[in-house]
């Protein structure tokens, strides 16, 4: 476990990060509003003791709660890991800055999680989808999308598909939620 | 300069016809594709549906003497089902608009709703010619959540294995570059290179291409006689037949010409675009996750990370070779300091991890792979995120292409080494 660099990004970014350096086995994290991304990400970026250069990943999240967009960054000069999570994007209308301004490559990973998760990236110049046709309208990671044979969601959740016999489901459906459950008659 | 050309002079209207459901049928209905009257506009690269974003409806404007051209979904250079919109003026390409999602499964959304030995399966079919990097990942990333020791053996087979899908990897991968600028020889090199590999993983795994074989805690299967019997005759003249089928190519006028100088990328463009892997390697920095972020047995073999400052599609294709040279040294490490012992860890047969997160992170063929997992007790993983190297990489075609000609546009693409399976995920 790496304590400088706990250090390190508690004297730079101290007054950005949500609660305490969070450090397990070899990766490091911190929490950040979403307001503050840009602030953060160019003193990782810049910083002396940071040079956090490389974009390794950036993944949206939905907790059920809140949203998350999360950064995985890789440093040059001291090849240290780091992990910020910008936590606490209401779901309602998910919106953070965009990463593009110092990594132009964030643009197609901020498209994936817009595609995927609704998340809207404020700056990003080309916020499309890009894996679901033009004409989609959900956003299919989001928790409240469920699979059609979502095992949890099924008459038979709880036991496993293996040890109980066939037989058909049946389902009341719900037409003021639109929602049909039964095949067609 | 005129906005959206053939939009108006069309005989057939631009919106979809409205179909039996309701007035805005969904695009990827096939009943669309079967109403509509096939004819040219099938084939017609501009949507037909308002554009969404500044850039699109910027790219989608044809300035003097500019047209759109349509690579693919369907054409043997973009390795899968890639669609490029070409904007040409004469024969320079002026702007490039990637397509992506033809060959979208929802890989992500299936592996949140499958246990996590499931997991491991459904990440096969994303690169297809390198899946054992992708059980590795999510392995790598499960195995961090549980503090899962895994033994030295089932380590050993496992880079063992991945090394060799390595070179597997690579030998395709110079053949397609050959095959993509109009030499079919070495192609033919290289599938004979791969399916001795392969055959020999068959007989280690039981699979040829999804192979299934990596598990939480270890692997699937120990050491065999015939997948041994089957290494030792390659590795006996391995060495020598990566230099063999090297000289096919590297000392061919026509192909070095043809690459040398074409799609320079720089450190800094590079670094900012997320590029990774042999392309990265290929500007100069030496990013390789098994040095940087080592996992596995990395630390303990001697190995080098060949890296090349020209950044062009010649010195991508030379990374490969010295990368495939540095793979065999590996395997040679591997067979010569294999250890005795288990090849599974102890671990119950329902996985319920503690809720936390964790990032594994393996060096693919193709780049940095990586999984971000996310536990919340159950089952199932909350969270599961496929970082796939293609992806970014094939990015900067977008800032590539601009400038070149069409005819170096493949050149350029399969120099970049994308896999539509993984992209597309």
């Amino acid at each position: 476990m790496d304590r400088s660099l706990a250090r390190r990004l508690e004297a730079h970014l101290g007054s950005y990060i949500k609660g305490d350096v969070y450090q397990r086995n070899d990766e490091t994290e911190i929490r950040i509003a979403p307001g503050s991304v840009p602030d953060v990400l160019r003193t990782l970026h810049d910083g002396v003791e940071m040079r956090f250069e490389l974009l390794v990943d950036l993944a949206g999240v939905d907790t059920g709660e809140v949203m998350q967009v999360v950064y995985h960054l890789w440093s040059d000069a001291t090849s240290d890991w780091l992990r910020v999570i910008a936590d606490g994007i209401p779901r309602d209308n998910p919106r953070v800055p965009s990463a593009t301004f110092l990594w132009p490559g964030a643009e197609w990973l901020e498209r994936e999680a817009y595609d995927m998760f609704g998340i809207v990236f404020e700056g990003n110049r080309d916020l499309r989808r890009i894996f679901m046709p033009a004409d989609y309208t959900s956003f299919p990671l989001r928790k409240d999308f469920f699979l059609p044979d979502d095992a949890a969601r099924s008459p038979g959740a709880g036991v496993r598909h293996v040890e109980r016999p066939y037989a058909p489901a049946v389902v009341a459906d719900d037409p003021a939620a639109g929602i049909r459950r039964s095949p067609a008659s | 300069m005129h906005t959206r050309p053939r939009a108006t002079g069309s005989p057939r209207p631009r919106t979809m016809p409205a179909g039996p459901t309701g007035p805005q049928p969904s695009l990827d209905d096939p009943r669309v594709m079967l109403d509509r009257q096939i004819g040219s506009d099938l084939f017609d690269p501009i949507p037909p549906y308002p554009t969404r974003t500044e850039r699109e409806s910027e790219f989608y404007t044809l300035g003097e003497g500019e047209m759109f051209l349509n690579l693919g979904p369907h054409h043997p250079a973009t390795h899968g089902v890639l669609r490029l919109v070409l904007k040409l003026s004469g024969e320079k390409v002026v702007d490039v608009d990637p397509v992506l999602g033809y060959l979208h499964r929802g890989v992500e959304k299936i592996c949140e709703n499958s246990d996590y030995y499931h997991v491991i399966d459904q990440v096969d079919p994303l690169e297809y010619v390198s899946s054992l990097y992708q059980e590795w990942a999510a392995v790598l990333a499960f195995e961090k959540l549980m503090d899962v020791q895994v033994p030295r053996r089932a380590e050993y087979i496992r880079v063992l294995s991945a090394e060799l899908l390595r070179v597997a990897s690579h030998t395709l991968f110079m053949g397609f570059m050959a095959l993509d600028l109009g030499g079919l020889t070495p192609i033919l090199y290289g599938f004979i290179e791969r399916d001795e590999i392969v055959e020999m993983l068959a007989a280690l795994t039981g699979a040829r291409m999804l192979f299934n074989y990596y598990r939480i805690g270890g692997v699937n299967g120990d050491l065999n006689h015939e997948f041994l019997s089957r290494l030792g005759d390659w590795m006996s003249r391995a060495a020598a037949q990566t230099e063999a089928n090297a000289t096919l190519l590297n000392e061919n006028e026509i192909f070095v010409r043809r690459s040398r100088g074409v799609g320079v990328l720089t450190r800094n463009t590079a670094l900012r675009l997320g590029v990774t892997g042999g392309n990265l390697r290929a500007t100069g920095i030496p990013f390789d996750v098994r040095r940087t972020h080592p996992y596995s047995i990395y630390p303990e073999l001697d190995f080098n990370v060949p890296t090349r400052n020209e950044g062009d599609a010649l010195a991508r294709y030379l990374i490969r070779i010295d990368e495939v040279r540095e793979s065999i040294r590996i395997i040679d490490q591997c067979l010569t300091n294999m250890p005795d012992g288990p090849i599974m860890a102890k671990l119950p047969r329902l996985l319920r991890p503690r809720p936390g997160r964790a990032f594994g992170a393996v060096e693919g063929p193709r780049g940095l792979l990586g999984v971000y997992a996310i536990s919340d007790g159950s089952d199932q993983p909350f969270r599961f995120r496929i970082h796939d190297p293609s992806f970014v990489n094939l990015q900067a075609v977008t800032h590539l292409l601009p400038g070149n000609l069409m005819a170096d546009t493949m050149a350029i693409v399969s120099s970049l080494d994308p896999v539509m399976g993984g992209i597309d995920k």
